[in-house]
């Protein structure tokens, strides 16, 4: 096991180094120069080469590249070119909001698909399995952002009532601060679920025709034991290859819902970056993007053992 | 600072009525004398205003022009005079009338005398802890503002020569010519807050949101990006018992859907749209839903047009840009997308004094109609018989309404032979270079707002002045601006600005379109308060009280 962690771990730094080279070389290929939207709107520097001069942004790429990826690897990712703040700073107010956020939408996600996965199998053909398939469709093919601008706009209609839209912190009223999560999570989670769902079913009815499942049902072994011990956890390895998948999707969603629900998350953070060019914050957030989802994976692979244990590293 | 009112006791005895009663009565009686307003203006204290607000780029106003920073920063400066303020004003008049200044004289055309109030302080923190602002603070800002490179709205005090200490109490303007607008450029919510030498020293320029320290009605206390900056009232703000508010929450609100649902369900206080408004397209459904909320109607300052390279070809040929103007449907941008609002001439029609109608704009008002043929035949005098293709650049910048009015100008453009790409920059892209002047063909947006008719004209029309978009050098325009800005008397004065607007009517170096309607809208617990197209949030907020 220990030599398989280690194994992915070098997996790992590969794909962060990779990723590493993308993220640093993509933004700058955006159309639109920072130094000249520095120079000319807030007057940055004396002229174009000099605020480039100052910005280090004259060197070569690769010299510059080498130099965030030393300071990277010392633990720091440099500072917003526009408001000096450093990156690592802001991203430590901004990635919790977005990890509550992904992992709120992770909870509720597999929450709804598990249940009706389970359901939608051991019903196979009934009005119960029609419904959650129905459903199913629904969940993926209908956006999410236009769930969520429903969810704002009705209740608002009918009852005068909407979300929150000022973000609360924790320490300043905590049930407030988790509950202005709820709403977004549960929205970006149903999309996600929707997939999970699909694949708990196909695989769940697929194992329930096992031969090993049809002897403990002769065995007059109960439904519940047939169905959650013997059956789920040998159908669970994809769905929990789709999870890890599904988390990267889940992060990127939070662009969309952090601005529609006003919280301050990495989403925000990037776009705004993104508009401004401001490249130390657009690398900075992409790389933790990149390393949440590797390591996230990483764990992924891991459980592969606990849920089935003839599986060896 | 004025005293909180005594709260009223949770229980009512009979006595307590009595006493109620009887001090009503009393109250009543002698309202007439003791205060010529109504009885409900007595403000109440406290509370913390929720609105919609804007995520400043930086918070230095000598080194921009963006509204966002205007806006955020009335919150916490001075001027040494503003716009009056309150339910007595009038949507689109910009009263001026003391702020840091009591009193002013002019001993001479080319000089004013300001006379500071006294014991003025900064608010009572490093560097500045508390010391008194004075004369040198006045002649500190404007030299600044004459002579930061980066300012972009230098042009506002082009005729100023010097401002001089006179004492520790009075400032000296002195002019390089007479110039009559100078009380109005002073008040205009834009670039000419009074700022602390202490916070440029310290920190090289005002860009962070540490600087935003003045002697403003509010004191910034928390600045979160991208979510909210935080105002609290300022304990040393000079005007006793103001402002009632205990703070405001000037709230970034990026999504309309949520704007919208967020003031339905009272989490805001006024008009989630720009100008604390209501969209007109929202505007039937809230009355219908909402009739207890208060609604005024305005017509914007701010003029929306097509400015074009004059100096260059096709656009150095009247007959082209009066093609131009022809190819538009005012109207029908209006309809369809603002739903109400008026065709403009040069100043925004919401300046209600300074902005003629169309049918007031003389031999310069047929350029108004809608005329494809007329176009085309224009064009093709020109030397374009097979109409002419160009670039037409915009920003996504000012929200979804205004890009799909560019998107239907367009259209309308190619119906007239005028075939122009749309190119769409970002917003700080767009008013860092195409605002400026630098871009090629032609370019779409709104492009003046006007709280006097002066800045709106003199920027726009003087050769070499970074305002002037369309590179316009006509002699003509130039000298009749000079005449205005000594042209004491009122009447002669509207009449010049008149005239300006129907030469640039004939002229259409700038095709201007429309001033939409806008609704203000406001809880009605929101009291002293009326609407104003005015980057001036600030001093509204500091009059207004909650009466919840």
């Amino acid at each position: 096991m220990r030599k398989y962690v280690l194994r992915r771990l070098l997996i790992a730094t590969s794909s962060l180094f990779l990723a590493s080279l993308v993220v640093f070389s993509l933004p700058r290929m955006i159309p639109g120069d920072v130094v000249q939207l520095m120079l000319e709107e807030r007057a940055y520097g004396k002229d174009l080469e000099d605020l480039r001069a100052k910005l280090g942004l004259n060197r070569p790429i690769h010299i510059q590249y080498f130099e965030w990826a030393g300071r990277v690897v010392r633990g720091e990712l440099g500072e917003s070119l526009w408001t000096k703040r450093p990156v690592l700073e802001e991203l430590g107010r901004r990635l919790p909001v977005s990890l509550k956020l992904g992992l709120l939408a992770l909870l509720f996600s597999v929450s709804i698909a598990l249940p009706i996965g389970i359901l939608a199998a051991i019903r196979q053909d009934s009005l119960a399995d029609y419904v959650a398939r129905s459903l199913a469709i629904v969940g993926l093919s209908v956006p999410g952002f236009w769930i969520a601008t429903m969810v704002i706009l009705l209740p608002s209609l009918w009852w005068n009532w909407s979300p929150p839209i000022q973000f609360t912190e924790f320490s300043v009223d905590p049930w407030a601060h988790v509950s202005q999560f709820i709403i977004p999570a549960f929205i970006l989670g149903i999309a996600s679920s929707a997939a999970i769902m699909r694949l708990t079913r196909a695989q769940l009815l697929e194992v329930l025709r096992q031969d090993y499942v049809r002897t403990a049902w002769a065995k007059g072994v109960r439904e519940s034991g047939v169905v959650l011990k013997h059956s789920l956890k040998n159908s669970l390895i994809p769905v929990i290859t789709v999870l890890g998948i599904q988390i990267a999707q889940i992060l990127g969603g939070t662009v969309i819902f952090e601005t529609i629900f006003g919280l301050p998350g990495m989403g925000r953070f990037l776009f705004d970056a993104i508009n401004q060019r401001d490249y130390p914050v657009i690398q900075g957030v992409n790389l933790v993007i990149v390393s949440v989802v590797v390591l996230m994976n990483l764990a992924v692979d891991a459980c592969y053992a606990y849920l089935d244990p003839r599986i060896r590293y | 600072m004025g005293t909180a009112h005594p709260r009223l006791s949770p229980r009512l005895t009979r006595r307590d009525l009595l006493k109620a009663g009887l001090a009503a009565g009393a109250t009543l009686s002698a309202e007439p004398v003791l205060a010529p307003g109504r009885l409900w203006a007595q403000p109440k204290r406290g509370g913390i205003l929720r609105v919609r607000g804007y995520d400043p780029p930086h918070f230095d106003p000598h080194q921009t022009l963006n509204f966002k920073t205007n806006n955020t920063l009335s919150f916490v400066y001075s001027k040494l005079v503003r716009h009056k303020v309150g339910a007595g004003v009038t949507p689109g008049t910009f009263t001026v009338e003391p702020d840091l200044a009591e009193r002013w004289e002019e001993p001479d055309d080319t000089t004013v005398v300001f006379h500071l109030r006294k014991g003025v302080r900064w608010p009572n923190k490093p560097p500045l802890n508390g010391r008194e602002l004075i004369a040198e603070d006045v002649k500190f800002t404007y030299d600044r503002f004459l002579t930061e490179k980066a300012n972009p709205l230098k042009f506002m005090l082009d005729p100023v020569d010097r401002v001089e200490v006179v004492d520790r109490y009075t400032v000296k303007f002195r002019l390089k010519e007479p110039f009559v607008w100078l009380l109005n450029m002073l008040a205009n919510p834009t670039g000419t807050w009074i700022v602390a030498r202490e916070m440029v020293e310290k920190y090289g320029d005002l860009k962070r949101a540490e600087t935003a320290v003045g002697t403003g009605p509010f004191i910034l206390e928390r600045y979160e990006p991208n979510v909210k900056t935080v105002f609290r009232r300022n304990p040393d703000y000079f005007r006793p018992g103001l402002p009632s508010v205990d703070g405001v929450d000037w709230l970034v609100m990026e999504d309309e859907a949520a704007q919208l649902a967020a003031y339905r369900s009272g989490q805001i206080d006024c008009g989630p749209w720009h100008q604390w408004a209501v969209r007109q397209q929202d505007l039937a459904a809230l009355k219908k839903s909402h009739p207890q909320l208060a609604y005024q109607d305005f017509l914007s300052n701010v003029t929306t047009g097509i400015y074009m390279r004059t100096d260059k070809p096709p656009f150095n040929d009247v007959r082209v840009r009066r093609a131009i103007s022809h190819a538009v449907d005012r109207r029908a941008i209006i309809e369809a997308v603002f739903l109400r609002g008026e065709p403009t001439p040069a100043i925004g029609r919401g300046l209600t004094e300074w902005s003629p109608r169309i049918d007031q704009l003389g031999p310069g008002a047929q350029y108004y109609r809608h005329d494809p043929k007329e176009a085309r035949r224009l064009l093709a005098e020109a030397g374009f018989p097979q109409g002419l293709k160009t670039t037409l650049t915009v920003t996504g910048g000012y929200g979804s309404d205004v890009l799909d009015s560019f998107q239907l100008t367009q259209r309308q453009l190619k119906e007239s032979g005028i075939e122009a790409e749309l190119k769409v920059q970002e917003y700080g892209a767009y008013i860092a270079t195409t605002f400026l002047g630098k871009y090629e063909g032609m370019a779409l947006g709104p492009f003046s707002i006007a709280w006097e008719p002066h800045t709106a004209l003199y920027g726009m029309y003087t050769p070499e002045q970074s305002r002037n978009s369309g590179h316009v050098a006509d002699a003509k325009i130039v000298s009749m601006l000079k005449q205005q800005m000594r042209t004491k008397e009122l009447e002669a004065r509207r009449k010049l600005i008149f005239d300006i607007q129907r030469y640039a009517a004939e002229q259409q170096y700038y095709v201007y379109l429309y001033s939409a309607m806008f609704t203000g809208s406001w809880q009605s617990s929101v009291k002293n308060y009326a609407p104003n197209p005015s980057f001036d949030y600030g001093n509204r907020a500091a009059a207004l009280w909650l009466d919840r």
